[in-house]
């Protein structure tokens, strides 16, 4: 029997100025599963999850959560949402400590409660022996771990991540994915962002894909995953070090035709029309010096998705 | 939670990202005090009584002995801190505006032929001074006019000293609400510089705020749903605990080491205080709410927080101002402060005299809280419906 919704975002439009965010879209998160909301740069992701957190008001449309509307009862509404900013939303002068028991303060917590509190969410995040530590001293990883502890400090039964894994390495985003399927199994409902296909398909339960402010797709990884014979052959890796422009330049340069190289930040992306133009890309870059730490390569029923518009007109639900 | 317990755990935040910088924090006491301590030893003068000495430089350029004797009454005179020396020196001297010239030129001799009803030529005095310092000159004008015209009664008439001597008395009389009182440049300074660096660390406060916007610690606030009101209250609080802070600090180190004391009434001190640590929490807010960068915040905010400084007589004693500028700071509250402080300072004011200046301040405080809170709820109104 499934859990009930936790989140549910009824035909939500945004508007900045005139230009529409997102266009009535319609999404239910339930307890116990993530969801990934997939899409490119500027295709609502992140207002999505800003009218999620009730930190933008939708123009139409209405967001609960366990039934609760932001405008009956804000602070009600806010004590069930846990909200992860893309960028740590920290203070770094302070200690990790500190940033808790304020955060906690906001909701309410104090004195014991409190300390309690800001004890298991440093557990959870294994973070207990930098406790008194300044975040400034932390690295980008640690950051984005005590992000998340901050955002469980009240035990909101919906948690909402921002790029979560944006600033992380592998080993950083294999350990925030297990933590997140944790509060999964704990009863939490789980709604994130993320361009990264990869992310999605192994990190969620279900994916919802936007596109210029409109769902496009929904459902199960493996349901977006049908195999088709037309697709690209796709690697998703994750560099060492960002390589220098010009080689960046002189590598696309030899490409077979058809294939192709995207690197963002240590995020890499090599597609080709047939996996043997993969496998030729990849020797090519592996003989040039670039080195990953790590690469996969699945099978692109989503990749499709992102990449060619739909024609649809009615917004899809989820 | 009430809006109570949201307030002081934002203001205690504050509170601790003020501490945790203990470099700066330090910084934020010291520097009103050593700007203060330098502003009064620049304006101090002895409060032994004596009047100030105007430096004066003596060219003696003709030989005879009238002259000689005009040299000397300049040189021995209780008004002036005169010495001797050649024309190249002395117009050294005055090109530093170190000294007035007076110049005693050859053929000033034929004065002691003077007689009275006399057409011939008279003889001529000369005074060499700085472009910018007519007051020296005409103070210098008066005194050696006095010194020459004893000289030529004597000389003249053969007159005593007594009797060549002026035949009146002047009597000189300050008017002042509190004419017991004297002018103590160390008690102005401190005020002045008090005041000047609440509105700075108002600034830095408001700065802190604008930054803070930016991060996704705001983010969170939002998500938090705490009211609006709670965050100005906390950061109001926060603001102005601090500036509280700074006033026992620099007035006590002004009591310790300047000899800085309230001579009036303590209340009024602290009212006034008060009033002005509101000033400096409203400054910040404002700061907060009107400034777009952080770079162009700090900019503005520190021009304008000069110019209300140097027009309310927070440098400077207002009444070295011109008239135009004395009129215009009637409507800026560093005129209101910096009058309230020091009438309960040196002026030893009472209670009542300070409350009018407490409640200027206060006023102005309350003013620049409300444009601050309706513009940051109108900006935040605008960022939760897209607008921004």
């Amino acid at each position: 029997m499934p859990l009930p919704v936790a989140l549910s975002l009824i035909d939500v439009s945004v508007y900045y100025g005139a230009r529409a965010a997102l266009e009535r879209v319609s999404l239910d998160v339930r307890r116990g599963e993530i969801v990934g909301l997939l899409g490119p740069n500027g295709s609502g992701k992140s207002t999505t999850l800003a009218v999620a957190a009730g930190v933008l008001d939708p123009a139409t449309g209405a967001v609960t959560v366990e039934g609760r509307a932001r405008g009956v009862d804000p602070a009600a509404f806010a004590r069930r949402v846990g909200l992860v900013p893309q960028e740590p939303a920290l203070y770094d002068e302070l200690t990790a400590l500190d940033n808790l028991r304020f955060f906690g303060e906001l909701y309410g917590l104090a004195g014991t409660e409190l300390r309690r509190r800001a004890a298991r969410a440093l557990a959870r995040v294994k973070l207990s022996d930098r406790a008194r530590d300044r975040v400034g001293t932390f690295s980008g990883g640690l950051k984005q771990r005590l992000n998340l502890a901050a955002a469980l400090l009240h035990d909101p039964p919906v948690l909402l991540l921002d790029e979560p894994t944006a600033a992380l390495d592998p080993a950083s985003r294999d350990a925030l994915f297990a933590d997140l399927a944790r509060f999964r199994d704990d009863g939490h409902a789980v709604l994130l962002t993320t361009h990264h296909i990869d992310e999605a398909e192994s990190g969620c339960d279900r994916v919802a894909v936007l596109e210029t402010g409109k769902l496009v797709a929904c459902g199960a990884p493996g349901e977006l995953l049908r195999p088709r014979a037309a697709e690209r052959a796709v690697l998703y890796g994750h560099l060492r070090a960002r390589p220098p422009r010009y080689l960046e330049r002189a590598i696309r340069h030899r490409l077979a035709p058809g294939a192709a190289l995207e690197i963002t930040g240590r995020r890499l992306r090599l597609s080709a029309d047939t996996s043997e133009d993969l496998g030729l890309a990849l020797a090519l870059l592996l003989a040039e010096g670039v080195e990953l730490e790590a690469y996969r390569t699945p099978a692109g029923a989503l990749e499709r998705a992102l990449r060619e518009p739909t024609e649809q007109t009615e917004p899809t639900p989820c | 939670m009430s809006r109570v317990q949201l307030t002081l755990a934002l203001a205690r935040k504050d509170w601790r990202l003020f501490w945790a910088d203990r470099r700066a924090a330090l910084l934020c006491f010291v520097v009103p005090v050593l700007l203060a301590a330098t502003f009064g030893a620049i304006f101090h003068r002895p409060a032994s009584g004596a009047n100030p000495r105007l430096p004066v430089v003596v060219v003696v350029e003709d030989g005879g002995p009238f002259t000689r004797q005009v040299a000397n009454e300049v040189l021995a005179s209780q008004r002036l801190d005169a010495r001797e020396a050649s024309r190249a020196e002395a117009a050294a001297q005055v090109a530093e505006r170190r000294a007035v010239a007076v110049v005693l030129p050859a053929g000033f001799e034929r004065l002691k032929l003077w007689e009275p009803g006399s057409t011939q030529e008279r003889p001529e005095l000369v005074l060499l001074h700085h472009p910018n310092a007519t007051g020296e000159r005409q103070w210098c004008e008066g005194a050696v006019q006095e010194l020459v015209m004893k000289c030529v009664a004597r000389e003249t008439f053969g007159a005593s000293d007594r009797e060549s001597a002026p035949p009146f008395k002047v009597a000189a009389e300050a008017v002042s609400p509190y004419p017991r009182t004297q002018f103590n440049s160390y008690s102005h300074s401190f005020c002045g510089m008090s005041i000047q660096y609440l509105l700075f660390w108002g600034m830095e406060s408001g700065l802190l705020l604008l930054r803070e916007r930016r991060r996704g610690a705001w983010a969170r606030l939002r998500a938090a749903a705490v009211p609006l009101s709670c965050v100005i209250a906390g950061k109001a609080l926060a603001t102005g605990s601090v500036a509280l802070l700074q006033v026992l600090v620099t007035f006590g180190v002004g009591y310790v080491a300047f000899g800085v004391t309230i001579g009036g009434s303590l209340v009024g001190f602290v009212l006034l205080a008060c009033a002005a640590c509101a000033l400096a929490a409203a400054t910040g807010l404002l700061v907060a709410a009107l400034g777009a960068s952080e770079a162009r915040a700090r900019s503005v905010s520190v021009l304008l927080i000069l110019g209300v400084s140097m027009l309310g007589g927070l440098w400077v004693p207002a009444f070295l101002l011109p008239g135009w500028a004395r009129d215009v700071s009637l409507a800026l509250p560093t005129t209101w402060a910096m009058r309230g402080l020091e009438t309960v300072t040196w002026q030893g004011g009472g209670l009542g005299a300070a409350l009018p200046s407490a409640a200027a301040v206060a006023g102005f405080a309350l003013a620049l809280l409300a444009v601050a809170a309706l513009r940051l709820r109108l900006t935040e109104r605008a960022i939760r419906e897209g607008r921004v």
